[in-house]
């Protein structure tokens, strides 16, 4: 075949492929533009509305005066980054170490996983609606079995300022550090055994194998695993809503359970109204805040990565 | 040619796939296959949904005027399904709309007025009494009918243990609310942990007790004389009320509203306020175990009644304004509003009469517990305050906070009063709201004022 014409056939080939390609990709890009992009540009037209759900009235820059005098809002912006600290602090490490034991190759690991990963299944109204019953103060199952351990009053877990944030971080903890952990037994599992018969080989004991391999090969799930564990502790609102209604004293309140309240919030009465054009710019502020943390993490991460 | 025409058949059938569920139910077909004139009805009640349900299907069946109604309940986010449907083109034709606030269905267009199909049916003005169930910013704006009630729920009254007060040596229900907080302070010191005098719930607790106690003593949020929010008159309740917690007399936890109920049937706590609903609740639904149950006014901060308390209008029908068969929904709202239909409903218990007619008309034996809930001559409907876009928590939020002790009473009432009236203040000048003045409002008839709608 001549040069000038294979050159043509290549071309022609070229061209049916992109075709394909554009016809292939077009549901997805049609529904990216439907359900993530307009919403997005949707949202953004009414941070200068009210917006009843019925009825939109311009205001301007009013909403977003609004938004810096309103210390409830603030305030779950606090309880929101405490609530991350907290839940942080517990489940990636908890969820490492139950990952590292599971690992083994012990008779019943598996039920253990399945065990583990079943909270984050269940429905996290449900879940919510289960502590409720666990943290209880008069016939609460955990203060029952604090008070056969030699406790003198019960404690309210769900009433009081002081508890109120121990009891959510253990419903945030136990309802998903069985993710994290299927995700750290994976990365596990692409380690190669000859590394840790290499490092048994040299003496290393288990305490060193951990820090010395399985830390530093695990890095990079590590880091995903962390990202993902902080957007979903600043988003997290759900089972918060069922467990506590953000209560009490707004001592609970974080920021996307204040959105959600003043948009579909079943405090809504006759004389308040949906808010929706006020709800989206403090989306906007709480996705800016979100996404904020997220590259401050990840420029943290990128030097740590540089020092090691 | 033959690849593409592949990929194109390919690429057709993902998008149909993907696309399918999108648009589909997307038009909205008005004659059954019948020949009928299909209705579309929209309810957010599913308490009452097998006595609606039932009634239907013997109107589909028997009905002359070739209507056949397809009744959708749907129970959460009405509101907004509502809104999207109107705005997507597949509202129904007739919706319940009495939990809406005016303002949403009425300057928006999307309720129809019912004036003249009202003026021109005589049995629904015989049945319904429309012209005396006529509440401004509820169900009416300048002049137009929205839809009437036909039923009414209660205003809070107080749900009590007979054999708890009996065996702490308490035979009726106190006049004032000091009185009243020293009965359950001492039922509570009396159960010594094994029962409370009283308990709430984390839905709405301060409405359940102290906001009605407030009404009752002549102390409301709204100023009506001079158009302003104005939360001042109730210190001396929430000053009262925080006695439930710093004398530990309340239930130490508050849970939803049902496990509340649950732990009230058990015999856990002597008092309980709520609405005439609980009717139901203690006989069907959480049925009392083991006492009797009494029911009784609320107190009073003084012992004497000086202000109205708050009923609710329910049940009402109302045309959204896209129906392409205005006359035939009416015809629906008839039957709804119909002495046969409703003498069931009321004597199913699902709400207290609302005019004298369908009160002489049910057998009231039938109603059960309901009857104990019969409205006092105190009761009436508020004219609705403006709706406002307001920032930070509600006032009810804020007090029930107060009451607990986690904010200072003269802090809440400034926070409250300058927060309110600056989204009142607002909202009437970009002209999402108008100002409410009833120059002649009397506390103890709120209902009889004329009220002006002013836009500054």
């Amino acid at each position: 075949m001549p040069q000038k014409q294979l050159k043509k056939q290549i071309k022609k080939d070229d061209k049916k492929d992109k075709i394909a390609a554009i016809i292939m990709l077009s549901p997805v890009v049609f529904l990216l533009l439907i359900c993530s992009i307009y919403p997005f540009i949707w949202m953004f037209r009414y941070v200068c509305y009210d917006y009843n759900g019925f009825q939109a009235t311009f205001t301007g820059t009013r909403n977003f005066t609004r938004m810096l005098s309103d210390t409830t809002f603030w305030n779950s912006v606090g309880h929101t980054f405490e609530y991350a600290l907290y839940k942080l602090i517990f489940i990636i490490p908890l969820a490492l170490v139950c990952a590292v034991l599971l690992n083994q190759k012990i008779r019943g690991t598996s039920v253990f996983r399945a065990i583990y990963f079943m909270p984050t299944v269940i429905s996290s109204s449900i879940s919510g609606m289960i502590f409720t019953f666990i943290f209880a103060t008069q016939n609460g199952i955990l203060n029952g079995i604090l008070m056969a351990l030699g406790m003198d009053a019960p404690i309210q877990w769900l009433t009081s300022t002081d508890f109120v944030m121990s009891a959510v971080t253990v419903l945030a903890v136990w309802g998903g550090f069985g993710n994290y952990m299927l995700y750290f037994i994976t990365g596990m599992n692409v380690i190669s055994e000859d590394v840790y018969e290499a490092a048994k080989i040299d003496g290393a004991n288990g305490i060193q194998t951990f820090f010395r391999i399985t830390l530093p090969m695990l890095s990079p799930i590590l880091k995903v695993v962390l990202m993902l564990a902080i957007t979903g502790a600043f988003k997290d609102y759900e089972a918060i809503m069922v467990l506590t209604q953000g209560g009490p004293g707004n001592r609970s309140m974080v920021m996307f359970l204040y959105i959600y309240n003043l948009i579909f919030g079943s405090g809504l009465t006759n004389m308040t109204q949906p808010q929706i054009g006020y709800g989206a710019l403090l989306s906007v502020v709480a996705a800016i805040i979100v996404g904020i943390v997220t590259i401050a993490y990840q420029r943290i991460a990128k030097k740590l990565d540089d020092v090691m | 040619m033959k690849k593409i025409a592949k990929t194109l058949l390919l690429a057709g059938i993902i998008l149909s796939l993907f696309l399918g569920p999108v648009f589909a139910g997307g038009s909205k077909e008005s004659a059954s296959a019948s020949g009928k004139t299909v209705i579309e009805v929209w309810s957010e009640d599913r308490h009452d949904m097998e006595y609606v349900e039932a009634k239907v299907a013997e109107y589909n069946a028997t009905n002359t005027d070739n209507i056949q109604i397809n009744l959708t309940i749907i129970s959460d986010n009405f509101r907004n399904m509502l809104q999207m449907a109107f705005g997507g083109g597949t509202a129904p034709d007739v919706a319940g709309i009495n939990a809406i606030p005016i303002n949403m269905i009425a300057s928006t267009g999307i309720a129809m007025p019912l004036n003249d199909f009202i003026a021109n049916s005589p049995e629904y003005q015989k049945v319904n009494d429309p012209y005396n169930q006529i509440y401004e910013g509820t169900n009416a704006q300048n002049g137009n009918i929205y839809w009437i009630p036909t039923g009414m729920r209660s205003g809070v009254r107080v749900i009590y243990n007979k054999s708890l007060l009996e065996q702490c040596g308490y035979t009726e229900i106190p006049k004032t609310l000091s009185e009243y907080i020293d009965m359950a302070a001492d039922i509570t010191k009396q159960g010594n942990s094994r029962f409370y005098g009283i308990g709430f719930t984390n839905a709405s607790p301060f409405e359940r007790l102290l906001e009605m106690v407030s009404e009752m003593s002549g102390i409301y949020y709204y100023d009506y004389v001079n158009g302003r929010f104005d939360f001042s008159g109730y210190k001396p309740v929430l000053e009262e009320g925080r006695r439930f917690f710093t004398e530990n007399i309340a239930y130490p936890d508050q849970q939803g509203v049902d496990n509340m109920r649950a732990l009230f049937s058990v015999g856990m706590f002597a008092l309980w306020s709520n609405a005439s609903q609980e009717a139901a609740v203690f006989t069907e639904q959480i049925p009392v175990q083991g006492f009797e149950w009494g029911v009784a006014e609320l107190p009073t901060l003084t012992g004497e009644v000086t202000g109205a308390l708050e009923t609710t209008p329910s049940k009402g029908w109302g045309i959204i304004s896209s129906t392409k068969h205005p006359e035939e929904a009416w015809k629906v709202i008839e039957f709804f509003q119909s002495e046969d239909f409703l003498k069931g409903y009321l004597e199913a218990g699902y709400c207290l009469p609302s005019t004298d007619y369908m009160a002489s008309i049910i057998d009231s034996s039938k109603t059960g517990r309901l009857a104990d809930f019969a409205l006092k001559p105190y009761e009436t409907v508020y004219p609705k305050p403006p709706a406002i876009n307001l920032s930070g928590d509600d006032y009810r939020t804020v007090f029930w906070n107060t009451v607990q002790g986690y904010i200072d009473i003269d802090d809440a009432i400034a926070d409250l009063n300058k927060r309110y009236n600056e989204a009142l203040d607002a909202d009437v000048a970009s002209g999402s709201a108008t100002r409410l003045v009833i120059k002649d409002y009397d506390p103890l008839h709120p209902d009889q004022g004329t009220p002006e709608y002013l836009t500054e």
